[in-house]
């Protein structure tokens, strides 16, 4: 078992451990990510293939290959400005509105390449749910948020509004504390309300992925938990990427998990193996808060 | 503590003075005080200024018409006068008597010496008798006449106390007949004018049609035209089948959108279709109105039977107006001026024929008032002012038709400016690459509101009125048409480099994620170019056009232009171009304020860009679009320069808004508050009488301008509310 290699190796050089990866990485040499067992097969969504992103001239995402499992929640971890809200906004293309974004290499959703010329962008947006760092609640009544996603698609009909509106809401876990405010502004909730808004917001349209970039991190504790349980419940129906700087977190709700660097994925695979038994120590040390 | 080695703590504390409190000075200039009281001061200096420009126009605009009381001024060479107390001097002490009687010749206003007074008392019966026309009239009530049926005159009342009964007794009477016979010369032979005019108008119309070649392109069968007609609805169906295959996607799941080719394609397709009908509908056979002489005269007679029926109607209500007008010479009345003992005359050039009790509009009789009744004529002024056209070059009577030009056109200007302004604003924010185009663009519009206004009059005058206007009066310059076969062939040219345009610019998109190529960059300075083909060729289609005559041709041929002279709707769209800055710019930053985070979000639901403007920043950016409404709205209100130029006239009485079709006449020239208060001031014939109608005008305009100011900061106030929510 490589796991226990390392744990051993962890143990001669217990003052000072070697990170051959990252210093490699920092050295700026070319490194392939460490995969656990079974990855290589796993049937992706969403399939990145030797991705590169560049803003401007430098250089944000470094060959990253990984493939997204469909039904699973996958978390991506990392230190600060290692590209995680990078990788996860190009998966939907919202880095086209940024001036100055070039990639290089594929991406696929359930095969169909998404960076090809012909790639209706809105309809590939329809299909991945985004839910943001901040909540980004729209500023009219709390229905019209929820329901914003089809309104846009022209649908108008009140009866299906209302009962997509009514799913939405309960699957986000919201629709006791706002089923009798529906028509007051949204921006009169809580943060975690507001974020709990924008999930019900981005699942009301039945969307194939959901993209979360760190949902959790402007909630107080119980308003975290709350959301993830939401997620873990989500998950049951959608895939589910979530970005989250929080280790406990991605233990607890993700089935898989990737570790990123400086714009490199270094390891990837099930959550219990990169937590219990990562390959490399960086991925141990990062874990575990000894490094980062 | 330990010795410092920090060079300030070494400085202010001295070495020794250990245990005491490290001190740095704070030099003077420094503490607040000085800037406080500096720039508090400059505030209330501002204040201060603005305060009393407006206190000043409050007090003597609502002072104008109270009732003063009335003077008989006895003086020490025993000229005996009646004058109403204006305005005082110190030094030397002299008064201002507003003495009227302008048709006497009298001046009517006279400054008098203090020291040439022998006496002052104020008569019971004098009165003020504010008259139709020629201004006021000061004097006692002595005699009031009755003429009869054989013309004979009796007196029917001798002495004040008397003839104000009579006058009491008779006066709203009188002022009714009169009022009728106003109204049936207005309205009643205002009515049948027009049916004549009309019907004059139509054999114009028939004539002009003669001599016109008809149908510029030759004629254009049925079997063409049904031919042309399928042909274009073909591609029309064509056209929407093409769209229509690639909406399936959805069903297929499928992230590929229509191919390029398939876009340029319908686009096409669209124009072939939309010039197909352009064609059927210029060409329809039914369209052919050919007049031959022979119908024109028929036209000619039908005309010559309508007008003279048109003629007895006319007729008739002269008589009626004569009847009245009979009616209204019996009654009247003789108030004499003390100074020269005559009596005010019916007319100027009638000075032995004693005016006719109509003429009076009100009479003020203020020695003999109480305050109630005071209040009572200062209420009835300000509902003449208020309510009634003006007289006597405006320098009485009412402000009715300013006050609805000056609205109208405000609000016309703001319902222009802000729909353009915010369109550009969103081009220049949402659309535009942000590069050095677009910053100069920019920096370019925000000097436009540094031109002086009146260049906008002189640009509004000639562009508008004199280009725009006759291009809608009477249609394409006749020396400039084309002939119609190069016509189409400019227009098919036109198409043509739209949809190439089209295309260049649809292939010269990188692909995404992508530096553009050498490729997309040529491709999109020739789509640049083609889109300035594109806008030069539909220039030229219009300008140049053998299809159109205009709308408003008869009209014009007759020397009357509809649109191709000055109005409300030029006015209003001068103005527009020169608020549009103030719009522009508001919008920008309000646009600009809207959080990218909500921009992301919609997105994010799979919003195009479009629907995320709309949905989004629209919405968010309504207050600040709002405030650039109000700034228009409140630098439209005050201008006066460019309107004299492109709208606004000394007097007008036909409101651009009626009850006749259509309702609202844009195309009328209009009164306006800002240049009847410059015509009162400096073009009026009776300037001392009419000054204090200058300060009531003001303060008029100032409560417009700050009412619909009130109204839209009361809607911004709701809308601010409803983003923050704040409320529901
Ligand atoms: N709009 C941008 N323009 C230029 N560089 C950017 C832009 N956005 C991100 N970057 C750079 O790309 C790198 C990755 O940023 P990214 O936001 O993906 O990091 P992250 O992993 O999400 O970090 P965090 O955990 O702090 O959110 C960073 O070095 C950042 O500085
Ligand atoms: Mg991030």
């Amino acid at each position: 078992m490589p796991a226990m290699v390392d744990i051993d190796k962890r143990g001669e050089n217990d003052a000072k451990p070697v990170y051959k990866v990252i210093e490699a990485i920092r050295r700026g040499e070319a490194v392939d990510p460490t995969l656990h067992p079974d990855m290589e097969s796993l049937e992706g969504v969403i399939d990145v293939d030797m991705f590169n992103l560049y803003y401007g001239d430098t250089r944000a995402l470094f060959d990253i290959n990984m493939a997204i499992p469909r039904g699973k929640v996958t978390a991506l971890i990392g230190p600060s400005g290692c590209g995680k809200s990078t990788l996860l906004r190009s998966i939907n293309r919202m880095n086209d509105l940024i001036a100055g974004v070039r990639v290089q290499g594929r991406m696929t959703l359930n095969g169909s390449p998404i960076y090809a010329p012909h790639v209706d962008v809105i309809g590939l947006r329809k299909r991945l749910g985004m839910v943001f760092q901040k909540p980004n609640p729209f500023p009219m009544s709390i229905y019209e948020n929820v329901v914003y996603p089809l309104r846009i698609d022209g649908e108008n009909r009140k009866s299906v509004l209302d009962e997509a509106c009514e799913r939405a809401l309960r699957s986000a876990a919201i629709w006791d504390e706002a089923k009798d405010r529906l028509k007051q502004s949204a921006l009169g909730l809580s943060g975690g309300q507001q974020q709990r808004l924008c999930i019900a917001r981005a699942v009301v349209a039945d969307p194939e992925v959901l993209l979360l970039d760190e949902p959790c991190s402007a909630l107080d504790p119980i308003a975290t938990l709350r959301i993830e349980e939401l997620i873990r419940e989500i998950a049951k129906r959608y895939t589910v990427l979530i970005v989250t700087h929080n280790m406990q977190q991605a233990m607890r709700v993700s089935d898989y998990t990737a570790f990123m660097y400086l714009g490199r994925l270094v390891e990837y695979g099930p959550t219990s193996g990169i937590f219990r038994r990562p390959i490399l120590t960086e991925t141990e040390e990062y874990v575990t808060g000894r490094f980062g | 503590m330990t010795e410092t080695t920090d060079p300030i703590r070494v400085r202010s504390a001295p070495a020794g003075s250990k245990g005491s409190m490290p001190f740095r000075a704070t030099p003077p200039s420094a503490l607040g005080e000085p800037m406080i009281w500096l720039t508090g001061g400059a505030l209330v200096l501002c204040l201060v200024m603005i305060v009393g420009l407006v206190a000043m126009i409050i007090t003597q605009g609502i002072s104008t018409f109270w009732p003063r009381p009335i003077d008989r001024v006895t003086l020490n060479d025993g000229t005996v006068f009646l004058g109403v107390p204006t305005e005082f001097q110190e030094d030397p002490p002299q008064t201002l008597y507003r003495t009227g009687n302008r048709d006497i010749g009298t001046e009517p206003f006279r400054w008098v010496s203090q020291s040439d007074i022998q006496s002052i008392d104020r008569p019971e019966y004098a009165v003020m008798l504010e008259r139709s026309a020629w201004s006021v009239w000061l004097g006692i009530p002595e005699r009031a006449i009755l003429v009869n049926d054989q013309g004979e005159p009796t007196i029917v009342a001798e002495g004040p106390k008397a003839v104000l009964a009579f006058i009491d007794e008779h006066h709203a009477k009188a002022r009714a007949r009169w009022h009728e016979i106003e109204s049936l010369k207005k309205h009643d032979l205002g009515r049948v004018n027009k049916r004549i005019e009309a019907s004059r108008l139509r054999v114009r119309e028939a004539e002009l049609a003669t001599r016109r070649e008809q149908k510029p392109g030759g004629n254009f069968g049925l079997g063409a035209f049904v031919l042309v007609l399928g042909l274009g609805i073909a591609s029309a169906g064509a056209a929407w089948y093409v769209g229509r295959l690639f909406m399936r996607g959805d069903e297929q799941q499928q992230l590929e959108g229509p191919s390029r080719g398939m876009r340029s394609l319908r686009m096409a397709l669209v124009l072939v279709s939309l010039g197909l009908l352009l064609a059927a509908w210029l060409h329809a056979p039914w369209k052919d109105r050919n007049i031959t002489e022979a119908g024109l005269a028929e036209i000619r007679q039908a005309a010559a039977e309508r007008e003279a029926k048109y003629q007895d109607q006319y007729a008739i209500i002269l008589a009626r107006i004569a009847e009245l007008e009979a009616q209204d010479e019996r009654y009247r009345l003789e108030v004499i001026d003390p100074r020269t003992g005559r009596f005010a005359p019916a007319r100027q050039t009638e000075p032995d024929n004693p005016m006719r009790l109509s003429q009076i509009v009100r009479l003020v009789d203020t020695n003999a008032m109480g305050s109630s009744e005071k209040v009572g004529v200062y209420l009835s002024r300000w509902w003449e002012f208020l309510a009634h056209p003006p007289r006597e070059a405006n320098t009485e009577g009412g402000v009715f038709p300013v006050i609805v030009g000056t609205v109208m056109l405000t609000l016309l200007l703001t319902f222009t400016v802000t729909p353009l302004g915010v369109i550009a604003a969103l081009y220049l924010r949402e659309y535009a690459p942000q590069g050095i185009v677009t910053s100069t663009v920019r920096i370019a519009v925000n000097n436009l509101a540094g031109v002086p206004s009146i260049v906008y009059g002189v640009f509004g005058l000639g562009f508008f009125c004199y280009t725009v206007g006759s291009y809608i009066d009477v249609g394409s310059d006749p020396s400039v048409r084309l002939p119609a076969p190069w016509w189409w062939v400019l227009l098919a040219t036109t198409f043509l480099a739209f949809v190439a345009g089209y295309a260049a610019s649809v292939w010269a998109k990188p692909v995404p994620g992508s530096e553009p190529t050498t490729m997309n960059r040529v491709l999109a300075w020739t789509a640049r170019l083609l889109w300035v083909g594109v806008f030069i060729g539909v220039v030229v289609l219009i300008v140049r056009t053998p299809y159109f005559n205009g709308f408003f041709e008869a009209r014009a041929a007759d020397g009357s232009p509809t649109f191709g002279s000055r109005g409300m709707l030029w006015a209003a769209l001068t103005l527009a171009l020169l608020t549009l800055p103030v719009v522009i710019v508001s919008t920008e930053e309000a646009i600009a304020a809207v959080p990218n985070s909500m921009r992301e979000g919609s997105y994010g639901c799979g919003a195009s860009k479009w629907q995320t403007i709309r949905r989004i920043v629209l919405p968010g950016a309504m207050p600040g679009i709002l405030t650039g409404a109000i700034l228009a709205m409140a630098r439209g209100a005050g201008e006066v320069a460019p309107l004299m130029l492109v709208g606004a006239v000394k007097l007008n009485e036909d409101l651009p808004i009626s009850t006749n079709a259509p309702f609202l006449h844009f195309d009328r020239s209009f009164m306006h508050l800002g240049f009847h208060i410059y015509d009162l001031g400096f073009q009026s014939p009776d300037s001392q009488a009419a000054r204090p109608l200058v300060w009531t005008t003001t303060l008029l305009l100032l409560t417009i301008v700050v009412s619909l100011n009130l109204i839209a900061i009361i809607i911004r106030a709701r809308l601010r509310a409803r983003l923050s929510g704040s409320t529901v």
